[in-house]
């Protein structure tokens, strides 16, 4: 296992982070529509930087520079990773990554349309999701021998944190459709707001069983508990966070252009809900890594061995 | 693979995630035109002057303390300071308790003569109606054109923009979304259909708007600094006046005008009813708690 390869995938991740943060900024800003063409901008490489070009093109810098570490990312996967289905998610991320450029383009062709830009958001989040498991997965303590631990009851944590994970997708694809559903300088629809807050409660209400159940079944473990703390605290951030946006959102429609207040208190409850959903994935990925509904005295482990959790044995 | 109780649980709780959706609304104050679009201006009578029209004119008052203009905050283009350096915003224009860039038109009526002015075709004026982009602001804010009539974009800034066209959806009018660089040529467009009114914003500086009334006859005028209006060639009749501003309030009269007289129309609107604009279907929390930080930049 590569320490190297490991601490290269978690900086693609946080780039990957960072990105979203430079989507955000651009919705916030309105600057979706700030450069008319695609792929080049103004038909150069490098526009002047000025006003809403800024967060436009700074976003499509990102995304290119993000684009490149993802190939690089593969082509060390495909020299030294030994496991085949470790190396097929590099190419995932890089179809991803590809597919997100395309969608980009595709915005800017349609005018920013709410279903075009919804889902631009969302394979985002997904993009995202898939280079937190790489980086889960190249991790030197993926593939250490561990003791399996039994689930103790039902419902069984890591379906549990696997529902929990897939309601913070779908609240994430909620929130996109609200981003996206009003110009900065109108108000949010209603029924929209309360769509996505009715899918915090679901969302808070997963997470938090998730976490009470970690605890309570596994406390010693901080394996699983580790990261149930972290995703906890960021909930809670990131509830907080939501109040602040939509507070801060109520004035947009009497300022004059967006305000630093709105835009970064809702770049901020974008980033945290994509931490949300990492820390999320990590609890889950390991509880899959870990937990089984039966444990015999010895089981061999797989995983160690280089297999994925609970799925196929391959070399 | 999962098993049966698992699966089950699996379902229930992405199924209970799902069901958020289950109220899912629309975009808010996003209007559909159900009865197809607007006049395009051509079709029925061609309207012809008798000699005997007459004209509307008015003001248009405003009670109560009118919003304090608010600095916008340029740095993000130096350039636009160069031919405005104390930009401030023109949403509600008010002097001495008169509002500015109200559209006044005539929204229906009936002639003298009994023949409803919705009947009339009108010429389209061979003028142009030109919008500049000066000092990062749309000039005039507020303007009237008739269908198919040419509007010429020019940019007299030292620094490039960005036009974007924000026709209602359904309405007949097509959106567009042209940029226009420093030193460009104008760009000339037209709007097929009547709509009250078209937004129009600039991408790369997001508090630059306009608005543009598409009226399918040319009675309709947009009111100066002093609040004042006048319609002319308006033939004689009864007619419903409809006094529009962009926070959101519209104000309708009934107006006679006489034959080859002048009748006066004069409109008002309350200054706190602008003061958070026009409301959609949205939740409110508390908007009458002040947060000073928050009105910063």
């Amino acid at each position: 296992m590569s320490k190297g390869l490991h601490r290269f995938t978690v900086f693609v991740t946080g780039a990957t982070l960072f990105l979203i943060v430079a989507g955000a900024l651009v919705t916030s800003h309105d600057a979706g529509l700030a450069v008319p063409d695609w792929p080049l901008s103004f038909g150069k490489v490098m526009p002047e930087m000025v006003g809403n070009v800024f967060w436009e093109h700074g976003h499509r810098m990102v995304a290119t520079s993000v684009g490149i570490l993802v190939i690089i990312l593969n082509l060390w996967l495909w020299r030294r990773e030994k496991r085949v289905w470790v190396r097929r998610l590099g190419l995932v991320a890089l179809a991803g990554v590809c597919a997100q450029g395309l969608l980009g383009g595709l915005t800017v062709y349609l005018w920013t349309p709410v279903a075009v830009s919804t889902a631009h958001a969302t394979l985002a989040q997904l993009f995202f999701c898939t280079m937190v498991s790489l980086s889960v997965f190249t991790a030197p303590g993926w593939s250490e021998p561990r003791a399996a631990l039994a689930e103790k009851g039902s419902p069984p944590l890591r379906y549990l944190c696997l529902a929990a994970a897939a309601a913070i997708l779908v609240q994430l694809i909620l929130g996109g459709v609200l981003r996206h559903s009003a110009e900065w300088d109108e108000y949010l629809p209603a029924g929209l707001v309360m769509t996505h807050v009715t899918g915090a409660v679901v969302v808070a209400l997963l997470l938090v069983s998730s976490i009470f159940i970690t605890h309570r079944r596994h406390a010693g473990e901080t394996y699983l508990t580790r990261p149930a703390q972290i995703a906890g605290a960021l909930l809670a951030l990131q509830l907080c966070l939501g109040v602040a946006a939509y507070v801060t959102r109520l004035w947009s429609p009497s300022a004059p252009q967006p305000r630093n207040p709105m835009v970064g208190i809702t770049v901020a409850h974008v980033a945290c809900g994509a931490l949300v959903f990492a820390s999320t994935i990590v609890l889950a990925l390991r509880a899959f890594r870990v937990l089984r509904d039966e444990v015999a005295e010895s089981v061999p482990d797989y995983v160690s061995l280089g297999a994925a959790p609970n799925w196929r044995t391959e070399n | 693979m999962l098993k049966k109780r698992a699966r089950l649980w699996l379902a229930i709780c992405v199924m209970a995630s799902l069901a958020a959706l289950g109220a899912c609304g629309g975009k808010g104050g996003d209007d559909t035109a159900g009865d197809g679009g607007g006049d395009k201006g051509t079709s029925g009578t061609k309207y012809a002057p008798t000699g005997n029209e007459g004209s509307i004119a008015g003001k248009i008052n405003l009670t109560g303390d009118a919003p304090a203009p608010q600095p916008i905050d340029m740095a993000q283009d130096a350039n636009c300071k160069t031919n405005n350096p104390n930009p401030v915003t023109e949403t509600v224009v008010a002097k001495d308790g008169k509002l500015a860039n109200v559209f006044v038109y005539i929204k229906e009526g009936t002639t003298a003569d009994g023949k409803k002015i919705a009947d009339f075709s009108f010429d389209t004026p061979s003028s142009e109606v030109v919008l500049d982009q000066k000092g990062c602001h749309y000039i005039p804010h507020v303007l009237g054109m008739q269908p198919n009539q040419k509007l010429k974009v020019t940019n007299s800034d030292p620094t490039g923009h960005n036009i974007h066209a924000l026709p209602k959806s359904g309405g007949g009018n097509e959106e567009w979304n042209e940029s226009q660089p420093n030193g460009a040529g104008p760009i000339t467009k037209t709007f097929k259909r009547s709509e009250i009114l078209v937004p129009i914003k600039c991408n790369q500086h997001p508090w630059m708007k306009a608005y543009i009334g598409v009226v399918k006859h040319p009675f309709y005028a947009v009111t100066k600094e002093d609040g004042s209006y006048e319609i002319k060639g308006v033939p004689a009749g009864t007619y419903t006046v409809i006094a529009w501003h962009e926070k959101g309030s519209e104000k309708t009269a009934q107006v006679t005008v006489p034959a080859k007289g002048a009748a006066t129309s004069d409109f008002t609107f309350d200054a706190a009813a602008m003061a958070f604009g026009p409301q959609s279907d949205s939740l409110q929390v508390m908007p009458a708690i002040e947060f000073p930080m928050l009105g910063r930049h």
